[in-house]
């Protein structure tokens, strides 16, 4: 008898629609039925449809569900919720491109550390750090840098919360690392950690000052501010700076508690578009 | 109730004037915002998606006032905004990145089924994993729209949606904009006076940030009734003419006493406004 000429039986059908059907018989079933029109049409008759529906439901669940990418991965496997971690996933900052850029330039401010063994502090590491958080933000926030800017800002979810989250993001990626290339320089001892002071007080300031001046400008004025700020402190042969010694941390953290409040008033600008900087705002630009 | 009720909006950048005493009420149904460059319709968009303040005037939207935050908060938990340029992390799939937006609108239950829903309602479900990158104009507009429909919003805000799309695509996308406009409020700004023949029951002109019209589409193309006729040569001191595919003139303007009038069309009668306010705006 010829596999055209041979069918499944009916109570056969019925024990495989319902999961009955044993091996081996259960293999010769699932190879006819790859091969059988009529039977495959028959079998329908046995299937509760409503199974059926449930079962594409869940197929197409499967196939179509987010995959994550290596960062949001990471960051679920860290125990951030899956919502939190799909918003995180679009911030540049955390992108491998970014984080591969931070590793480069703490690779050399470290490296020139080494060389001039002469200084008792890393200067190049501890200029150069608290930049590295701050150019972080500036890139992970804004109308220009967020494609999806617009359309977050018109969201139920306020923007403030939104900002926050991307920018502990990427502090915390940079401090890490940062930390990291501070392990690799044990003999200067705790003035080694002498960046994390003003990586928070950089941040938090240009953050405050993004309402009015937008990101780009904020981080800008911050950054070139800290660079003016040391370049007027620091000791040229010895690379000692008052900024590296315990008054002048303190003074940093000051200045990072005092950014953080006036962050906190100004927290309701970041709820529309019109106060992040009309000059960052290429819409307002490109048409009326 | 009127889901948008504005009251001499007025909005400057600097020393341009982008809206000025703009007043104007919207009710379910799809009602387009028709204007030149410049007239102020993504200004005004904007402004009614709470993505930017008004300097002056009032504005009710669904019943709330938007210049609060908890009123800005009502509003965006019941709007759908499509933004001109909505911009795509480009290697997210479309289903990721409604999923995105689905997390911004706060959709915690059901999430994903939602999404499907959307990209279901516009035709998306054959491309649900294609990455956005590899999806062509109209498909990305497609997922912007998905987008927009999360969460069924009452108030539909669409900035030129069908630029760039070729014939094909526009006329998709119509059906689609004229399906989302039964049963809540669309407002569909556009250069195209067919998307407005089309889709809407309403039109708005804007121009110079005033508004010049507000009507039926019917009676924006009564603005020029009388004033449109045909000639085999150019007419002298016609506001526009062009010759057409037969070899005749169509002419805007003041008709010569000879003339073949023929009846207007919402082109038509929308460039009488806009003609006419440009002449008055040089003088």
């Amino acid at each position: 008898m010829s596999a055209r000429d041979w069918h499944v039986a009916d109570d056969d059908l019925r024990a495989y629609a319902v999961g009955a059907a044993q091996p081996p018989w259960l293999w010769s079933t699932e190879a006819h039925l790859a091969a059988c029109p009529r039977c495959r049409q028959r079998l329908a008759e046995h299937v509760d449809p409503a199974a059926v529906r449930a079962g594409w439901a869940r197929l197409d669940a499967e196939l179509d569900a987010p995959r994550p990418g290596p960062v949001e991965a990471l960051l679920v496997r860290l125990g951030l919720p899956a919502h939190t971690a799909r918003l995180l996933a679009c911030t540049p900052a955390l992108r491998r491109s970014w984080l591969t850029a931070v590793g480069f330039a703490l690779a050399i401010t470290t490296a020139a550390a080494h060389l001039a063994r002469s200084n008792t502090v890393p200067i190049p590491l501890l200029a150069i750090a608290p930049l590295l958080p701050l150019i972080g933000v500036a890139i992970s926030f804004g109308p220009r840098v967020d494609p999806s800017y617009e359309l977050a800002v018109v969201a139920p979810l306020h923007t403030f919360r939104l900002l926050l989250l991307r920018c502990t993001a990427v502090l915390s990626t940079t401090t890490a690392l940062t930390g990291v290339a501070s392990l690799a320089m044990p003999e200067y001892g705790p003035v080694v950690l002498g960046w994390l002071a003003p990586s928070l007080a950089l941040t938090l300031l240009s953050l405050a000052l993004t309402p009015r001046f937008g990101p780009v400008t904020a981080a800008l004025a911050a950054g070139f501010g800290w660079l003016a700020l040391l370049g007027a402190t620091v000791h040229v042969t010895t690379g000692e700076s008052v900024l590296f010694t315990a008054p002048g941390q303190a003074g940093l953290a000051a200045g990072a508690a005092a950014s953080a409040m006036a962050l906190w008033k100004v927290r309701a600008a970041f709820d529309t578009n019109r106060h992040l900087g009309r000059a960052a705002d290429p819409t307002t630009r490109r048409t009326m | 109730m009127t889901t948008v009720q504005a009251e001499g909006l007025s909005l400057r950048f600097g020393r341009t004037t982008a809206l000025e005493g703009v007043s104007f009420a919207l009710d379910d149904g799809v009602t387009g915002l028709l204007g030149p460059n410049g007239a102020g319709k993504t200004t005004l968009l904007r402004i009614l998606a709470t993505a930017i303040p008004a300097d002056a005037g009032q504005l009710r939207i669904l019943g709330a006032d938007p210049r609060g935050a908890a009123g800005r908060l009502a509003v965006r938990r019941r709007l759908g905004y499509l933004p001109q340029n909505p911009g795509f992390h480009q290697h997210f799939t479309a289903f990721e990145f409604v999923d995105y937006i689905a997390i911004l609108k706060e959709i915690v239950d059901g999430r994903h089924d939602e999404v499907r829903r959307v990209l279901h309602a516009v035709g998306l479900d054959d491309h649900r994993g294609k990455k956005i990158k590899a999806l062509s104009g109209g498909m990305r507009q497609r997922v912007g729209l998905a987008a927009t429909l999360l969460d069924d919003p009452a108030l539909v805000i669409l900035d030129e949606p069908t630029v760039g799309l070729d014939p094909e695509q526009r006329l998709r996308f119509r059906e689609l904009i004229a399906h989302i406009g039964e049963g809540r409020t669309v407002l569909l700004s556009t250069h195209q006076t067919e998307d407005v023949s089309t889709v809407c029951q309403r039109v708005i002109v804007m121009n110079q940030g005033r508004i010049r019209f507000e009507g039926e589409p019917s009676a924006l193309a009564a603005v020029a009734m009388g004033r449109v006729w045909t000639s085999r040569a150019r007419a002298d001191g016609a506001l526009a003419a062009w010759r057409t595919g037969n070899g005749d003139y169509h002419n805007i303007g003041d008709p010569p006493p000879d003339a073949r009038l023929v009846d207007p069309s919402i082109e038509d009668g929308y460039l009488m406004l806009i003609d006419a306010a440009s002449l008055a705006g040089a003088a």
